[in-house]
């Protein structure tokens, strides 16, 4: 027991004064006349040995309201066995299940140690087992039962997610919160580096944990991996796609490496590249020549390190032909279909092909066939076209309308459907032009200004006026451009940003998303949009598996990938998709921790090996302050005197009245 | 209205030692005696208690219903007695632990007494003494003995300590005839002495009535602290504890007051207690009562 604040126990001194009030005070030595003393005996003449203590329960419950007055502005504190050092021992078995761990038979001879780690489990003992990487499994509660313990450390398999450690800290800290045991934490991993978190405070283990690391591995450990692989997901023209990869090496010599394209079981295309030492080195292939439809690929480099898991690089790619687009314009605008065009097929990976025609020759279109449609400052469109077009933008296509002169004439804008307010020009003497902060350097000479109503808008000019605005049409949508394509209106078609801008809008428009060729372990896919909840989707995982349950085919919004391989996404409205995961290429670089780091991390536990030799009961308590409980005490004590001490009065007055009563 | 002109603490209020013995001997009358409607012609004199055998057409009902007690009217020619008033006036009686001393109360008794007697036609004379005899008004009924007497109980001034030998020594030596003696003291003597010295009185056939005068702070003390007590006679002191005081003292004073009673009865005399903070007319009464039972 001690106290924080010892300086107050001087108040300890005011315990003498309730003594005096007692004692002393009471005390008068004024003789006192008494008509005689005949009735008196001599015996009784020692002041000091008959001196009363008066009240002694008063006394007594005054010493002490102001012994534990002095005691609580003392602060007084018992030593504790610190959170997780009293009581049986919690062993805690963390096994990395990273990617990495599939190296050799790291995983195998982690769990062969883990194993005998555990045989060491006394009586009265509990044991956890832990599988981590870049989330925690816990594959068991706190069990001293042997079977159990074998169980769940044979149940532990290499993952292909990577590990972190910052992770394994956070849950240790958690499970050290809840069981209130001394933990001693073994950790069988092969300690890599890149597992480390950003913060070394992320690292920080528990009060009284002790550290025991295991490593799977020691040394430097060369080894080559494909990093990266840029390839589009969808090919068009297979003659013109262009796939990138990186190689890279991790304390690794300078190596000449064969890297091949495959797709499928065929081998596309194969080249030898120089690596440098524990550096990087970038392949080119052109032409990815595959049949139409979804396509397994990978990029390989060939063999010779330690770790041959990641020496393929897994991809997906679609082959498809480009999706048609109608441009209907005036007989007399010959401009914009030709600069909208060349934008559109100048894409790097051009998946529109562009069909035009002039209002007259609308009439007998059929629409379904076009991914979306551009309707070009058309005045006068027959009336069956524009009632094909309502009815197909309201069941679900997509419509860009350009506005020029010829559409100012109009009340409304055509299919968007909203109030046309006035046709804006730039001044000579005003203002030479307008311009917008999303395109920088186009000059608008001819805006239509309409109103936005309902609709989003998306871009506007200098003067606030909408000059690109979205609006749900039916099950539809519709996008509104406040100007013209064909370089009269604007210099908007002479811009770079005209090409971006006419791709995006046309991937928009067309709901075709650029997605990637290949996501990461642990990466999130967009199954459904939150309002989508009727439709089942199905995930078949790399063994063929249905990787979702009933419930979340019907609920889920995104799907964590698990592992590495081929996922096929197979969605209600018979569309599929191919999704291709990779490990984590963090995984790939096997250089341990430097000791220091270690140690330092060790060190972060009170009971880390760093001062297991101190003396039981000094490192493994912790000062625990019992104030509140003294306060507690003090308030009963300060009612008891209380009470105590009104009824001495009341008595006292009792008596003086019985006095009286019996005097009348 | 009667009780409050009764009160010692009222009485000490009052300074003539005459009009306090008129206050409470009017006061005590007044309520005994309202009208003489029984039909005698002769000169009232006096009450006197009923006994056993009297003429019940001579008691005074109204007085009966007021007191509940029986009194028989008498009238002038029918009392010839001779009261003594023997008054201690030692040191001790000067004590006190609320207004009254036990020396005021026991002059306010005094004169009371002899100032009822007066009325009654009654020789009244006093002895005031401690260790010696202070002061001697001889019993008369003469004119002007009431002065006398009121007097010399005026001027009664606390003494030293009480020796009874002496004064009953002189009163026996003037003391001729059969009378009442009234003993009003404290009475701090061993009980065979005060007995011893007092019983010859009775062997002349006088009546002796002792009044106790206690203070009720001697009869049951309260201390709340231990405290050195100092003898008002022989000065010396004492530590007392309150214990001491609530419990063996009270036993002690109670044994006392038995004794002295007992032995008292038992040479024929009477006992009558009169704490300083008891209305007078108890000792009024009792004298009457005495006086009935003896005459």
């Amino acid at each position: 027991m001690g106290f924080f604040a010892p300086l107050f126990l001087a108040g300890l001194l005011g315990v003498g004064f309730p003594i005096w009030l007692h004692l002393l005070r009471q005390h008068r030595n004024v003789p006192m006349p008494f008509s005689s003393l005949m009735f008196f005996e001599r015996r009784i003449q020692s002041s000091v040995r008959h001196r009363r203590l008066r009240y002694l329960l008063l006394l007594a419950l005054r010493i002490a309201l102001i012994v534990l007055l002095a005691l609580l502005f003392a602060n007084p504190y018992l030593n504790r066995p610190a959170a997780g050092a009293a009581g049986a021992r919690l062993l805690i078995v963390a096994i990395d299940n990273s990617f990495s761990m599939r190296q050799g038979d790291q995983i195998s001879k982690a769990k062969q140690d883990a194993l005998s780690v555990l045989g060491s489990l006394k009586p009265g003992e509990s044991a956890q087992v832990l599988a981590f990487s870049n989330s925690i499994k816990v594959m068991n509660q706190g069990s001293s039962d042997a079977s159990e313990l074998r169980g769940a450390v044979a149940a532990v398999e290499a993952g292909d997610a990577r590990s972190s450690y910052g992770e394994l800290s956070r849950t240790l800290r958690l499970l050290a919160q809840s069981s209130k045991q001394r933990m001693e934490v073994h950790l069988f991993s092969d300690l890599q580096k890149t597992s480390m978190p950003p913060g070394f405070a992320d690292l920080q283990l528990p009060d009284g944990a002790k550290l025991i690391l295991h490593p799977s591995a020691t040394g430097e450990r060369p080894n080559w991996t494909v990093e990266t692989v840029t390839a589009p997901a969808r090919i068009y023209e297979p003659k013109k796609v262009r796939v990138q990869a990186t190689i890279a090496g991790y304390q690794t010599p300078a190596a000449q490496k064969r890297v091949s394209l495959v797709a499928g079981d065929r081998v596309l295309e194969s080249k030898t590249v120089t690596v440098p030492p524990s550096g990087r080195a970038t392949v080119e292939f052109l032409g990815f020549d595959v049949p139409y439809g979804y396509n397994k690929a990978e990029v390989r480099v060939d063999g010779g390190d330690v770790f041959p898991n990641d020496d393929r690089y897994l991809i997906s790619v679609e082959r498809a032909d480009p999706r048609k687009v109608l441009f209907v314009h005036e007989a007399r605008d010959s401009r914009s279909p030709l600069y909208f065009r060349t934008a559109l097929e100048s894409a790097a990976n051009a998946a529109f092909t562009l069909e035009t025609a002039t209002s007259e020759q609308s009439t007998n279109l059929s629409l379904d066939k076009y991914a979306f449609i551009v309707v070009s400052d058309v005045g006068s469109a027959p009336q069956s076209f524009q009632d094909n077009l309502n009815k197909w933008v309201r069941g679900g296509g997509s419509v860009l309308v350009a506005l020029g002169s010829v559409t100012a004439a109009k009340s409304r804008v055509p299919i968007f459907d909203e109030a046309i307010v006035e046709s804006r020009y730039a001044a000579r003497s005003a203002e030479r032009f307008l311009s917008s902060d999303q395109w920088e350097g186009v000059k608008f000479f001819q805006v239509i200004r309409f109103e936005p109503g309902k609709s989003t808008v998306l871009a506007k000019l200098g003067d606030g006026t909408p000059v690109l605005a979205e609006k749900q049409v039916g099950e539809g949508r519709a996008v509104v451009f406040a100007s013209t394509f064909d370089n009269v209106a604007n210099d908007f078609p002479l811009h770079a940003s005209f090409i971006p801008f006419v791709e995006e809008t046309a991937y928009r428009l067309a709901h075709q998303r650029d997605v990637a060729s290949s996501f990461s372990v642990g990466g999130l896919i967009e199954l459904r949009a939150a309002q989508d909840r009727a439709t089942s989707i199905e995930v078949i995982d790399p063994q063929g598996k249905r990787a979702l349950s009933l419930d979340q085919a019907t609920r889920a919004e995104t799907f964590q990938l698990p592992s590495e391989g081929y996922f096929e996404i197979r969605r209600s409205n018979g569309r599929q998709q191919m999704v291709a995961v990779n490990a984590d290429r963090r995984e790939s670089n096997l250089s341990p921790i430097d000791k220091e780091t270690l140690e330092l991390w060790q060190n972060t536990g009170q009971g880390s090996e760093s001062n297991a030799d101190a003396k039981p009961g000094e490192s493994d308590t912790k000062p625990w302050s019992f104030w509140w409980y003294v306060l507690f005490v003090l308030f009963l004590v300060s009612v008891t005197e209380s009470l105590v001490g009104s009824r001495f009065i009341e008595r006292d007055e009792t008596e003086e009245l019985v006095n009286r009563k019996e005097a009348a | 209205m009667q009780q409050r002109f009764l009160n010692p603490a009222v009485l000490a209020d009052i300074s003539g030692l005459e009009l306090v013995a008129k206050t409470v001997v009017d006061g005590f009358v007044s309520g005994l005696h309202r009208s003489p409607d029984f039909g005698f012609s002769q000169e009232f004199a006096e009450y006197r208690a009923y006994a056993e055998g009297d003429d019940l057409r001579h008691v005074d009902w109204n007085v009966f219903a007021r007191t509940e007690r029986m009194y028989l009217k008498r009238y002038r020619g029918e009392t010839n007695s001779q009261l003594t008033v023997m008054l201690d006036t030692s040191a001790s009686m000067s004590y006190s632990s609320g207004e009254v001393t036990k020396l005021d109360y026991a002059r306010y008794a005094a004169a009371s007494l002899a100032y009822l007697a007066h009325l009654q036609r009654d020789a009244t004379g006093v002895i005031v003494f401690d260790d010696e005899v202070r002061n001697y008004v001889s019993p008369s009924s003469r004119q002007g003995q009431l002065h006398r007497v009121l007097h010399a109980i005026d001027q009664a001034q606390p003494g030293t300590h009480t020796d009874y030998a002496k004064p009953f020594m002189h009163f026996m030596q003037f003391h001729r005839r059969r009378g009442i003696a009234l003993v009003i003291s404290d009475f701090f003597e061993d009980p065979d002495t005060i007995i011893k010295t007092i019983e010859p009185l009775r062997f002349r056939g006088t009546e002796v009535i002792l009044f106790h005068i206690m203070d009720r702070q001697e009869l049951t003390p309260k201390l709340r602290e231990p405290m050195v007590l100092v003898d008002m006679e022989t000065k010396a002191t004492l530590e007392v504890s309150p214990e001491y005081a609530s419990h063996e003292y009270r036993q002690r004073v109670n044994a006392h007051i038995d004794t002295l009673k007992t032995k008292a009865q038992a040479a024929g005399m009477d006992y009558f207690l009169l704490p300083t903070d008891r209305p007078l007319d108890a000792a009024l009464r009792e004298y009457l009562t005495i006086r009935v039972g003896r005459l």
